[in-house]
This record gives structure tokens, sequence and C-alpha cells, in this order.
């Protein structure tokens, strides 16, 4: 499991066909489809898209967080090869945490703001682990001393740290369980760049040290050049590319691909302006027929109007666009 | 923390002060003698001779400001509230003093029982919100914080009293009570407060219900909550360890501001029914034009605001660490 | 294939198209509430009793025109029975609602006036200023309005005689009306204050200040539209509260029999004995009257609350 050569058999996470809708005053508005991929311990994969792209929604549908409003409407998740009821919110308890663990964004609201951060670190040890009361403060004095925080802050309440210590924080407590998967939603958006840049050494270092499995969403192309191997990018509720985040950063296949890498600033390539991707992406309510990216897509094509691009696995990865034709490959085996 | 406290008690002696002093301007204000008047109106046997001295003991004849105001303080910190015109030669003081045990208990017992039932009530709709009973309980709510205590009062008066004789509708107890063992003098105190509690205590239940409920509503939709289900915990964990001490914060608050302002709202309910508290006396007062009587009870409920606004921010700074 | 976005932006309306825009998408949202609809439609009602009551029942019934015997239960004649005068209950009540409909109104409007100039001259100079108008305020928070109106009132009216009238109220009304309007101002003022204060710092009242444009044209152009919708939302549950301050004070003996408010009927039925002796009739329509219209104007506030602060977004 922990020698990097070999592939293990089963992957830890199994992402198979996912779709959820949302339940907005009796319609049913697509929020994901066709959503698959895998994911092997000690691998970190982001997910990158705008705001609507289903990256959020995909990675609550993995740590079986969706709102009450929610339904999956097709497909499965499978952890460890079996398969996870995300829909049911009983059933999901005992999984939570232990197996899948989320890092909120600190910078908001995610720490209770009257109790002590050392408190909420040693919650899940008590009530998920059964560790005494000594035994989780101890516990939880070692986890912030992971993350680099020394253990007196713990008696510090959430607004009296600053937002890379609150980040650090949640990091701490999201490990408290031991858990194999850890979902980051948007981590590092409300800080600077340096604590940024801290922060995501932090996390590789975590990863490699306990074997973690991480997916990290964020909307910010840089951050996923630091931190991840792999990258997916979403549209639309749907994936639109997945590959090795070198050979995305150097040959984006997808328009959509190529125009974010584009939009990021460069000098040494000459890029010192910021380029916005003109337009605006679809909500749930207008995705346009098709391809959802047509409008705003620089190559689009007659048949982009009619048929939705099928992901398909090409020499460096999967891309869905119909400027790579399938070739009766019709589903996907995942890249690792 | 010390800091906090001392200066927030300062500005709260600050704010007593200033309320005094427009007590001392307003009825000075009123037009008339006031020795004259003091001494026992235009009905009094006083002689122009008992008149003048009373004036000079009262330092009337000095100028308003500042001695006559600085007078008037200095009294007013010994206790020394004046003298009643209506009730000759009784002290307002011990007139207030005499009165206010039973508003007390009248107000007392019916903030316990609104506490107790509205916030729990309020609390527990926000946390299960939608539903039948949800809207009912919101709709009820809402209509009870609208109802004017003292006509729900009345209402209550012909339905438990006239219509169906179950409760007294009149004053705290049964004047031909005598020699009663102790549990019917207990029964017979019960029965005269059940109908005046119920008539303030339903107006603030709904006040409270609605409040809570919004509170907990509020508090369901933060992220820590997220982070709170993320974890693991059960609804019951949720509730118990996040969402309950965060939705107490505003309750709590709303709750210790009203403890000021609970006594001059049962000034008509104790009109409605007898009651024999400060409520009736200021509407004794008030009809028999007894100004210093009137004066003592705006201190005292001036003074009372301030003292649970004063709670309030303590409260608030012991509940929130944020605020510290 | 799109043009760039930019050049889309240049086509825009113009300000009042805007403005126009921003009513109606905010009339049709507030209106798409159920409570705003059954409020404003109760609210209707009123306002057609309280507009038009001689055309609806007739003159006022005096002791002299009362139609029916004492204190009789309701019945065909009398579908609210009748008052310890032999007066109908529904003639009074409606004629009642006028009354108090108008002492709210005006006495709201007083308050939102006195309330709005001072929070937004608090907040907008801010320093000294800001900080001598909030000790004013504050002060007009703690001081215990009620007692304080039920001790003016009468004062006043020692002073003014109780003969003749003002703008069709008589005088002991206007009196309420004014106490209540000086009395219950501090609460707009805080309000209006802390959004004049988040207000203040936003572009557009920089720029109008850099072109040169006096404060009070800042004040009344710039931020004052944008101070409505909370100043609407905080103004219907001020109404409701001037209702309950002036039912109260006139129960308590201060209106008029002559011009008797909703109120003023509790008051003539309480000292009437209605309560002991059953008549239920004779108390429960007005008081009725004030718990429906109350919670009509709380329910406006709720529903124009909720439009300009929308919460809780169904999808994450």
């Amino acid at each position: 499991m922990n020698n990097p050569s070999s592939i293990p058999a089963i992957p830890l996470l199994a992402v198979e066909r996912l779709a959820v809708d949302y339940g907005l005053k009796g319609v049913s508005l697509p929020a994901i489809r066709d959503v698959t991929f895998e994911l092997h311990s000690g691998k970190a994969v982001a997910l990158v898209g705008e705001s609507g792209s289903g990256k959020t929604t995909t990675a609550m549908a993995i740590a079986g967080l969706l709102s009450p409003n929610a339904v999956v409407s097709g497909g499965e998740v499978r952890y460890r090869g079996s398969r996870i009821p995300i829909d049911d919110d009983a059933a999901m308890r005992p999984h939570r945490w232990r197996d899948t663990s989320v890092i909120f964004q600190g910078a908001m609201n995610a720490l209770n703001p009257v109790q002590r951060v050392s408190n909420q670190i040693a919650e899940p040890c008590r009530l998920k682990l059964g560790m005494s009361r000594k035994a989780a403060t101890e516990r939880a004095a070692e986890l912030l001393e992971l993350v680099g925080i020394s253990a007196e802050r713990g008696a510090a309440y959430p607004h009296e740290l600053s937002g890379g210590m609150r980040q650090r924080v949640m990091i701490a407590m999201a490990l408290a369980c031991h858990p194999s998967l850890v979902i980051g939603d948007e981590p590092t958006t409300a800080l600077d760049v340096i604590t940024q840049a801290q922060i995501l050494k932090l996390l590789a270092e975590l990863r490699s040290r306990l074997n973690l499995a991480l997916i990290l969403i964020t909307h910010d192309l840089s951050v996923v050049a630091e931190s991840c191997d792999r990258v997916m990018i979403m549209y639309a509720g749907r994936i639109v590319e997945d590959g090795n985040v070198a050979d995305i950063f150097a040959n984006p296949m997808h328009p959509y691909s190529r125009l974010l890498i584009e939009s990021i600033p460069d000098p040494q390539q000459g890029r010192r302006v910021v380029r916005p991707i003109p337009g605006d992406p679809p909500t749930l309510q207008n995705r346009p027929s098709g391809c959802a990216f047509r409008y705003r897509c620089p190559s689009a094509m007659a048949i982009c109007a009619t048929d939705i691009p099928r992901l398909i696995s090409t020499g460096q990865g999967r891309v869905a666009c119909h400027l790579y034709p399938s070739t009766n490959e019709e589903m996907v085996s995942p890249n690792v | 923390m010390i800091w906090r406290i001392g200066s927030v008690l300062v500005r709260a002696f600050v704010t007593l002060l200033m309320v005094a002093a427009l007590n001392f301007v307003l009825f000075r204000v009123i037009p008339g003698d006031p020795a004259a008047m003091l001494l026992g109106g235009a009905r009094s046997s006083a002689t122009a001779e008992q008149i003048d001295a009373q004036r000079e003991r009262w330092g009337l004849d000095r100028p308003l400001i500042p001695d006559q105001v600085l007078q008037y303080l200095s009294a007013t910190a010994q206790g020394d509230l004046g003298y009643s015109f209506k009730f000759r030669g009784r002290r307002v003081s011990d007139l207030i003093i005499e009165r206010l045990p039973a508003t007390l208990l009248l107000v007392g017992l019916a903030q316990g029982v609104a506490i107790f039932c509205g916030v729990t009530l309020g609390l527990y709709a926000g946390w299960r919100r939608g539903g039948a009973i949800d809207h009912v309980t919101t709709g009820t709510s809402l209509a009870l914080y609208s109802t004017p205590p003292f006509w729900l009062g009345m209402l209550l008066v012909v339905v438990f009293s006239t219509m169906l004789g179950w409760l007294p509708g009149y004053g705290s107890y049964s004047p031909g009570l005598v020699n009663a063992d102790l549990l019917d003098w207990f029964g017979d105190r019960t029965g005269h407060l059940a109908l005046p509690v119920l008539a303030i205590a339903l107006g603030l239940i709904g006040q409270y219900v609605v409040v809570a409920r919004a509170a907990m509503s509020d508090v369901v939709t933060e992220d820590y909550m997220v982070t709170a289900r993320a974890k693991g915990l059960t609804s019951g964990q949720m509730l118990r360890r996040h969402a309950f001490r965060n939705a107490l914060l505003p309750v709590v608050t709303l709750v210790t501001l009203n403890l000021g302002y609970v006594v001059a709202g049962a000034i008509t309910v104790e009109s409605v029914f007898a009651w024999p508290g400060i409520g009736s006396l200021t509407v004794e007062a008030l009809n028999a034009r007894d100004y210093p009587v009137l004066q003592g009870i705006f201190l005292l409920l001036g003074a009372s605001i301030v003292a649970a606004n004063l709670l309030a921010d303590v409260a608030y700074g012991l509940l929130d660490p944020r605020v510290r | 294939m799109r043009e760039n976005v930019l050049v889309e932006l240049k086509e825009s309306q113009s300000p009042q198209h805007v403005r126009v825009n921003a009513i109606k998408s905010f009339l049709a949202q507030f209106l798409r509430n159920n409570g705003a609809r059954l409020g404003l439609l109760t609210l209707a009602f009123f306002v057609v009793l309280a507009a038009v009551p001689g055309v609806l029942v007739g003159p006022l019934q005096t002791a002299a025109s009362a139609t029916g015997d004492f204190l009789t239960a309701p019945s065909r004649e009398h579908l609210l029975g009748t008052d310890d005068v032999g007066r109908d209950v529904i003639n009074l009540v409606v004629h009642g609602s006028r009354i108090s409909l108008t002492i709210a109104l005006v006495s709201t409007i007083i308050s939102l006036l006195v309330g709005t100039t001072v929070g937004l001259t608090a907040g907008y100079f801010g320093r000294w200023v800001d900080i001598w108008l909030m000790r004013l305020t504050d002060f007009f928070f703690v001081i215990p309005s009620f007692v304080l109106a039920l001790v003016i009132t009468p004062v006043v009216l020692q002073h003014m005689g109780r003969g003749g009238t003002i703008i069709g109220l008589r005088p002991s009304l206007m009196v309420i009306i004014i106490v209540i309007g000086l009395t219950s101002w501090a609460f707009v003022a805080r309000i209006v204050r802390s959004q004049t204060l988040s207000l203040r710092e936003r572009q557009f009242v920089e720029r109008a200040k850099v072109v040169g444009t006096g404060n009070l044209k800042i004040m009344v152009s710039h931020l004052l539209p944008n101070l409505v919708p909370q100043i609407a939302a905080n103004g219907a549950i001020v109404v409701a509260g001037a209702i309950y301050t002036e039912t109260a004070l006139s129960f308590l003996g201060l209106g008029d029999p002559l011009q008797p408010s909703w109120g003023t009927l509790l008051s003539l039925a309480q000292r009437a004995g209605a309560a002991s002796s059953g008549a239920w009739w004779y108390l429960g329509a007005p008081g009725l009257c004030v718990l429906i219209v109350s919670l009509a104007f709380v329910m406006i506030g709720n529903a124009l609350d909720d439009t300009f602060n929308p919460r809780r977004r169904a999808i994450p």
C-alpha cells in the first residue's frame, strides 16, 4: 500500500456515473452528470471550475454531505470497493470523519465561534473514537503541533486566530480520526499568497507522511500547479478534461482548459495582463443544450449544439469535446 | 474584561443621572406652585407661612439650575423621593416599596413561565423548521406578540371568570378569607395570580418563540453546523454542542432587556385586574395628578431599564467570547 | 461567438431606467410573499373603513343617537351588539378605525422623520456629531417612553385645554400623536445610522464628494434612497408599536370619548364593566381590530425585511 511504484488493485475511491439533482420549488435541476473517476491512496487530484460547475456538489456527494434538497439521480460512489450510501444521512454517519474528512474554508464561520479550538479538534476524538477527555485533549495538542501551531494556542477562540492559523486548525481537526481521504473545499481561497503557499506546503507534507488521498476543490489554477498530481476540470456539471497537472498545463486539450490556462498571467510567456474568459458560466437553470460551453467556445461546431460530448481516453488523460471524436471507446478507464 | 465592565458601569451611572435630571426638569415644568401642591393642593389648610417655610426648606426659592437640580439629586440619592399629594403625608418611597412586591411577583412569574415555554418552543421550532406544526406555532406566536396584553386580560376575565367562574378576575386575594390554613391561602393567592400572569405571559411567549426560532434558524444555516454534520455528529449532538449556545445569544439579550420594560408593561394589566402593584399605583397617581409619586415611579422604571441594559451587556459579554 | 463582454456593457440603461426596474422587481418579489399579500389585503380593508366611515355605517353614534338597548349581545340588528349606552358596536369600531389608524400612521411618520434625520446625520458626519447624537438616542432608548407619554399628555392637555380640533383631530389625540412620535424615534435612528455607516464607505459617495457635491445633497439624493428599504421594513414595525402604545394610552384614559379610538373603546368597555358582565362583543371587537391591524403590519414588515435581505440559498 505504501509502495509508490505498485498500483493497488482496488482504488481508495471510485465514482461511477454520478448524477445529482437539486430540488428547487418543485423543479428538479441537474447539478452534476456522468461524473466518473478513481482515486488511489496518497494521490491528490484538484477539482477545478467556475461557479455552477458542480465541483462542490461532487465533493460533497463523496463526503456524504449533500444538502437535504439534493437527490442522487444516478451512479454510485465506492469506498475501498464497497458502495457507500451517500444519500442516507444516518447511514453515512459512521463513515464521516473516519474514512473521509473535509477541510472547509477556515476563514469563514466553519469553526464554532464560542468554543475553544482545542475542544473542537478533540470533539471527534471523543465522540467518534470514544477517547476520554484527557486523551482527546492530548491528541488535540499533538495535532496542533503537527500542523505547526503550539499547543497553548489551543485554548484560543477562533476569532483570536489569524486566517492562516484557522486554516491550520481546520486541517488538524480533519486529521483527528485518521481518515484516508481528505477533501479540501477551497482551503486557501481567502488567504494571502504567502499564507496560501504555507498551507499548501503543509498539506503536501501531511499527504506524504500520512499517505492521505486528497481532493482539492479550487477555482485557482495556480494552487493546482503547486499541490496536486492530477487535475479534473469541470464545466456545467460535467468533467470536461482530466489529466496530469504537467500535461494539462503544457498542452490543454479542451478549449475551456486552454482558456483557463491562458487566463493566468505569466510574464515569462509574455502574458502580463489577466485575460478573463468572456461571458459567464451558465446557472443551473439555463444550461445550454448539447455542449454547455458552446456559447463561449472559440471552436464551436454545428454538432456542439445537438450532442453532449462524451468523456473519452486520450494519450494524456481524458477529455470531453467534439474536437476529439471518440473511436468506439465509450467510457473511460480513468487515469491514475 | 474588567476594563469593559468598568466602562459599562460608568456609562450606566451617567445615564441614570441623566434620567434623574430629566425627571426633575419634567416635573418642574408642570404648571402650578410646587410648594402649595406638595403641601396638599388647593384644598389644603396650610397657611401661607407654612407654605413659605416649606418652600424655603426644599430650596424652592433658590434658582432652578443648579441649586434645585443638585438638591433633588442629592435627596434622591439618599432615598428621599418626596411626599405624595394624594396620600397625604406618606413618603413616595414608602408607597413604592409597599406596592413593588406585588408587581414583582406578577411580572416575575410571567417572565418565568414565558421563558420556560417560549424559549424552548422557539428553539425547537427553529431546529425543526417546516411542517404544519411549525407554521401554526409561528402564526400563533406572531398573533400573541401583536395582542395587547390588557385586552387579552379582559378576554380571559370574560371567559374564565365571568362565564366559567373558574378563576377570580379581580385583586390579588379574596378579602373575606380570614383564618384560613396555609393550603387555602396558597390556593387563593394562586387563583388570583393565574389570569393576570397568563395575560402577560402569553404575549411574552409569542415574542420569545419568534425570536428564539429566528435565532436558531440563523444558526442552523451557519458554516460550523456543516462542519459539525461533516464530523459525523448526530442531530442531537449538533443541537446540544453547537447550535444551542450560539442560538441563545440573541435570546438572552432579549430576555434580559425585557426585564427592564416589563414593569411598565404591567401597568395596563394591573389596571384590568385591579392588581395592587406599581402599575395601578401609576394609574391612581395619574388620575390624581400626584406628581411626586409619578416622578418616583419614572425614576424607578428608568433605573430598572438602565440596570437591565447593564445586565444584558454583561451577560452577552459572558456568553460571547468575541465581544470580550 | 460572443463579443467581448465589456462592449456589451456600454449599452447600459439610464439611472432612472435602472431604478424603475429595480422597484418593479422588488415589488414582484415582495408580493410573492404570502404574509405580504395577507397583510396588504387586511390593511386595505381597514384603510377603506378608516377613510369613509360615515358612508359605511353613518355618523358616529352618541348616547343621544344610540339605536339599541344597553349591552345587548350580537343580534340581527346589531351584528356586534351594543355598548352600555345602546350604541351599535360596529358603528363605534368603524369610526374608531379612523382614529386609531390616523394616530398610528402620523406618529410613525414623525418618528421616521426624526429618527432618519438623526441617524443619517450621525452616520454621515461621524466623530463628535455621531457621539453626541448617539448619546441622545441611547438616552431616549432608555427612558421609559410609555410612562413618559403617560405623564406628559395630561400636562400638555391641561395647558392647551380640551376644546376644538386640529386638522380634524381633537387636541388630546394630537398630543398623543406627537408624544408617541417623539418617544419612539430612537429605534429608527439606530438602524438608519448603522446603514448609513456602511453606505458611507461606498464608491458612489466618494465620487459625489470628489465632484464637489454638498453634504446635504449627498445625504438626501444619494444616501437616502438607499436607506428607504431599511426604513420601510422597520417602519412597519414602528407602526405596529405605535398602534399598541396609542391603544394602551387611550385605555388608561388619555383618549377622547368624542373621537374614540379602539383603545378608548376598550377603556369605555372596561369602565362599563364589560368584562365582569360578560359583554364579550363590546370589548372583543375593538381589541380584535387592534390585533389584526398590528399583525398585518408585522407581517408586512417581515415580508419587506425578507425581500431586502434574502437569506438561505437553496443551491450551495
